[in-house]
């Protein structure tokens, strides 16, 4: 059934925002941006999911601030970091 | 830690460590995995402006891979919350599932495989945070794992903890990275008295941080961060003594406190014929008392390195020391006399 196949874009979508996660960028907003998409890829499972539940949706507004939350936290280091070091290569870490 | 937010002007942080709380209580008393998810989101939000100064090139380091390594643990717990809530699998605990959901767990732990950060923000961080980090931050992913594990997974982790924990202390120079391989090693120790019952690791859990706690008040008070700072001659006698009951301790050498949850953990192991675990735990318990010995018997004994200018001013006070060292040795022996 065609309505199967939506399953694979959620893993794939998952997988794929992992991938860049992990992968070695010049910039640490790349990463924070793959997190975000992570949370995108999670959203729409969970849209998915709780449309079988009679159109609940109360707990994906509670996931939405949550994930909001935790991008703004990342943002929040990221611009401590700009601050301190000037940029925000990944370069200009010294610590092991 | 109260007394240290209070002394140094930050009482402003004292809010988010009453909402660390909270989270870690959040997390482990939810009804359903979800209601663990939000507690560890809180958790790593009320965390990071406990550890992040911005007057300090290091800490923003420390802060920002602490929320990398944490925040990709948790959406990837998200994840695997949901597929387990799509496909149904609530009772059938070996399979994929449950190991993913265990690998982003461990991950928030630091425990092996997924370790490599936490000896690099250990460094960064000041004693007191490091207390928070190594013991409090632990309770809720530990209780999470016990939910819903894999058992054959979790047994060949637990023998990468205690290696890894052991091998990799041994070419330390740091105390705070020494500390941060015996946590992995003590994590591995955890996880099976996790899996063996909660009273168990709740037991094995309270006498750990007690020693963390100890050693950690010690190495704050006298500003210690490396071991070459362990070599001086004009240090008090007691305080030396007492240097070597916490190590010792937490190493599980026998008249002290640390022998008793590993000889708990033991007997259940050689009762149920688990020979092998038996081996590995007993032998890199062995590489981490040989790493431990190997400092204090240098500071202990020999003329190693005299530094004439540091005036340790611990002659009034001694009360902290003198009760972590009573509470240290005679506490198993004490523990006979409870009637439960």
């Amino acid at each position: 059934m065609l309505i199967y196949d939506i399953w694979f874009l959620f893993i794939y979508m998952f997988f794929v925002g992992n991938l860049i996660f992990v992968s070695k960028n010049k910039h640490l907003l790349v990463v924070l941006l793959s997190l975000e998409f992570i949370v995108l890829s999670i959203f729409f499972f969970f849209l998915v999911l709780l449309m079988f539940i009679d159109y609940d949706m109360y707990m994906l507004m509670v996931f939405l601030v949550f994930s909001v939350c935790e991008g703004s936290l990342g943002l929040s280091i990221l611009v401590s970091m700009i601050r301190s070091h000037g940029n925000d290569y990944f370069q200009s870490f010294s610590m092991l | 830690m109260f007394f240290f937010i209070l002394t140094n002007n930050n009482s402003n942080k004292m809010f988010f460590l009453f909402i660390l709380f909270f989270s870690t209580l959040i997390s482990i008393s939810s009804n359903s995995w979800f209601g663990c998810w939000i507690g560890l989101e809180i958790n790593l939000l009320s965390f990071i402006p406990l550890i992040s100064n911005s007057k300090n090139l290091l800490s923003v380091e420390t802060s920002l891979k602490y929320f990398l390594t944490q925040s990709l643990a948790s959406i990837n717990f998200l994840f695997m919350i949901l597929i387990k809530f799509s496909l149904l699998k609530n009772f059938d605990m070996n399979n994929i599932i449950s190991i993913m959901m265990n690998s982003s767990l461990l991950m928030k732990m630091g425990s092996a495989p997924f370790h490599f950060w936490f000896p690099n923000i250990v460094e960064g961080l000041s004693w007191m945070n490091n207390f928070m980090l190594m013991t409090w931050q632990k309770i809720s992913p530990m209780i999470l794992l016990s939910y819903y594990f894999n058992k054959n997974f979790l047994i060949f982790m637990i023998i990468m903890n205690l290696i890894i924990g052991s091998l990799g202390g041994l070419n330390q120079t740091s105390l705070r990275k020494l500390l941060a391989f015996s946590s992995i090693n003590n994590l591995g120790w955890m996880i099976f008295s996790i899996m063996i019952s909660e009273n168990l690791w709740l037991f094995y859990f309270l006498i750990y941080s007690m020693m963390i706690f100890m050693m950690i008040s010690l190495f704050f008070l006298m500003n210690m961060y490396f071991m070459n700072q362990l070599f001086i001659n004009n240090m008090n006698f007691f305080i030396k003594l007492n240097l070597l009951i916490n190590f010792l301790s937490l190493g599980g050498l026998p008249p002290f406190m640390g022998f008793m949850p590993k000889w708990i953990i033991i007997n259940f192991l050689l009762i149920n014929k688990f020979y092998f675990l038996t081996f590995i735990f007993m032998m890199t318990s062995l590489i981490i008392i040989y790493y431990y010995i190997r400092i204090i018997y240098s500071s202990f004994m020999f003329n190693y390195f005299k530094m004439k200018w540091v005036n340790l001013l611990m002659k009034n006070n001694m009360s902290l020391i003198n009760l972590s060292s009573f509470i240290s040795i005679s506490s198993m022996i004490l523990s006979t006399f409870i009637f439960m």
